[in-house]
């Protein structure tokens, strides 16, 4: 096989990397691209990371792979159920799987939704997961013991540290942002260093790694990295923070000159990012829009005595949970769904929309969540509203919302019980934009190429082509043969082959993982500390 | 063989050995105060400082292990409508014994 790599930056956008390359913090990428091809990426219909990065890795769309969102829910008694999405419910072949079973090696890195990690042939070093459990979640089970012989190594580090970054995305301290970008920087390198590792020790016909800082520094660092925001008679902190978020990029910049050196140059060498990035004026507290127009009732809280309601402000501060299910017929589960979940009776005389009705329920919903206007411009704010069909068509979408909604400003939405309804932000915040980056250089790869954008689901063909394989006639995703030039393309044309194999289906959900108000609340918590939620 | 072990009526003594394993091996490396050795009346949360995150873990371990993912989980972590604030290794056992054969 061609030896290939994908180097995944989360949340990378042309409108930040661009000035970046020019004004020298990224020499590197810069003469990288000029030597290939770059286009616009387009994310998945809710550019989140879990669906996208997905999508990417399996060439197919969330409605057929079943990856909406970080939680998986399920609506039981008189409660809604909460999990975290995990390897085992991606219900399509990964491009780890296709190329492993052709006898191929591969090495992924810093993935989200890679635990409990596949049997692949080669390695996994999972994203997402805590330290206490990044040993059992990396494949081989031997490898975790040799990385932490390297030198410097920190799991700590290498993982998530929660605190810290709970502490950055809840408005913080000036000082916190300092050590939050500091943390992320570490953190890369030791991303990097267990690469250059496996690159030396165990190499592998595809190799992929996820660098996850610049989504983690644009969520509170937009104004201070995208020209147009920051100010032009910045602070001393503020010119320090923004001094600090470049430091990232030239690190991030070295990180990848060193990469594709030691690939070397028989190697192709693709760099893609699960989203873009843009600014976020505004949020849209959906539950309490749905609650004033009688589809969602709170649950009352008056009969409770003063411990227990403290207990429940704790709980709707982080979450929507406490809701009267008998008296709700539409809720946002989640902030980072974007979604709408309409419920519908289960049976005569149960709560919700008697299914018979549920389309014309639906139809009504998303027309008064089109009159939803800015009341000085009479812009509407919600700028699409896809129903579950058009979002997510597909055999797996029982999960996806009814309806998905892409704000103006492709803000997240809030869930929580508050008003006004429609929130000025305080300051300008990065949020995820659908248009991401494609970046290739190597044998056979255009040079100097702008070209049309393409969508994230031609990744996965593209690896496989590159590696000389055949592509599964099942995936969704084209071939974009204007990356290539056009005498590679005839000496080496595209091969359509088998479907992809079914995946393992002793693991197919029926009832997934309870977690209490309270568990749930501190998994809440953790996508706070991600960055997602308020 | 899992599932050949489940076929054959598991024992409890079984499922309290593999379960003892998957804590063993998960918290191998934790920094914990609690120096074991880890039985039937170890409490997850109070001896093995269990967090929410770590529960979901040893879930996915026990699914993983037994390759079954349509327990009852809730019947573990849910007591009269509340969620519990500890759970014992024998809990996990108990539970598992029901819901394996």
């Amino acid at each position: 096989m061609n030896p290939t790599y994908l180097i995944g930056l989360d949340g990378a956008v042309f409108s930040i990397l661009d000035p970046l390359m020019e004004e020298g913090t990224m020499p590197f990428l810069k003469d990288f691209i000029a030597s290939g091809v770059r286009a616009e990426l387009l994310s998945t219909p809710n550019p989140l990371t879990p669906p996208a990065w997905i999508s990417m890795i399996t060439g197919r769309s969330p409605g057929n792979h079943g990856v909406f969102d970080f939680i998986w829910a399920e609506e039981r008694k008189s409660d809604v159920y909460f999990t975290l999405y995990n390897y085992r419910d991606i219900q399509c072949e990964t491009v780890w799987s296709i190329v492993s079973r052709q006898n191929g090696k591969v090495c992924s890195l810093n993935f989200p939704m890679t635990s409990p990690p596949p049997a692949v042939s080669g390695c996994i070093v999972p994203g997402l997961v805590s330290w206490k459990h990044l040993r059992l979640n990396t494949h081989p089970p031997e490898l975790y013991e040799r990385l932490k012989k390297l030198p410097g190594f920190n799991a700590k580090d290498l993982a998530w540290d929660f605190e810290l970054e709970k502490n950055a995305a809840r408005g913080v301290p000036h000082e916190e942002y300092e050590n939050w970008i500091k943390f992320h920087i570490r953190r890369e390198r030791h991303w990097f260093e267990i690469l250059r590792y496996l690159m030396k020790n165990n190499p592998a016909d595809l190799t992929s790694i996820v660098f996850d800082g610049i989504d983690k520094l644009l969520h509170i660092g937009w104004r201070f990295i995208h020209p147009d925001y920051f100010p032009s008679a910045p602070s001393a902190w503020e010119k320090k923070i923004r001094t600090l978020c470049l430091d990232y990029f030239r690190e991030l910049d070295r990180f990848l000159a060193e990469i594709v050196k030691l690939a070397g140059p028989d190697s192709r060498i693709f760099i893609a990012s699960d989203h873009g990035f843009g600014p976020s004026w505004e949020v849209f507290r959906v539950n309490s829009w749905l609650n004033s127009r009688g589809y969602l009732t709170w649950k009352d809280t008056s009969n409770l005595d003063e411990a227990e309601k403290k207990k429940v402000e704790r709980l709707v501060e982080r979450h929507f949970v406490h809701l009267d299910w008998d008296r709700t017929t539409a809720y946002a589960r989640t902030v980072t769904s974007n979604g709408i979940y309409i419920r519908v009776a289960r049976g005569p005389n149960q709560s919700g929309v008697p299914s018979d009705q549920y389309e014309a329920f639906r139809r009504r919903l998303i027309s008064e969540l089109k009159d939803i206007r800015d009341p000085e411009t009479d812009e509407r704010i919600i700028k699409r509203i896809l129903t579950k069909e058009e979002a997510y068509p597909g055999a797996h979408n029982d999960q996806a919302p009814d309806l998905t909604l892409v704000m103006r400003d492709h803000g997240f939405v809030s869930i929580l019980n508050k008003n006004p309804i429609v929130y000025k932000r305080p300051e300008i915040a990065g949020t995820h934009y659908p248009e991401g980056i494609f970046v290739a250089s190597g044998p056979g790869i255009q040079r100097g190429a702008s070209i049309r954008q393409l969508s994230i689901v031609d990744v996965a063909p593209t690896l496989l082509y590159s590696l000389g394989l055949e592509i599964p006639e099942d995936l969704e995703g084209r071939l974009p043969e204007e990356v290539f030039e056009s005498t590679y393309l005839r000496d080496n044309p595209c091969r359509i082959g088998r479907p992809t194999m079914k995946v393992d289906t002793y693991a197919l959900r029926t009832g997934g993982t309870a977690i209490d108000t309270e568990e749930e609340g501190k998994i809440m918590d953790k996508l706070k500390a991600l960055g997602y939620i308020e | 063989m899992e599932n050949e072990a489940c076929k054959k009526k598991i024992t409890k003594a079984e499922i309290l050995k593999d379960i003892v394993g998957i804590l063993e091996d998960m918290t191998s490396d934790w920094d914990m105060e609690f120096s074991g050795p880890i039985g039937p009346e170890t409490r997850l949360m109070s001896d093995l400082e269990f967090e929410s995150i770590d529960v979901v873990q040893f879930i996915v371990a026990i699914e993983e292990r037994f390759k079954r993912r349509n327990m009852p989980f809730e019947e573990l972590l849910m007591e009269d409508g509340r969620y519990v604030d500890e759970i014992t290794v024998e809990d996990a056992v108990n539970f598992l014994y029901t819901h394996l054969q």
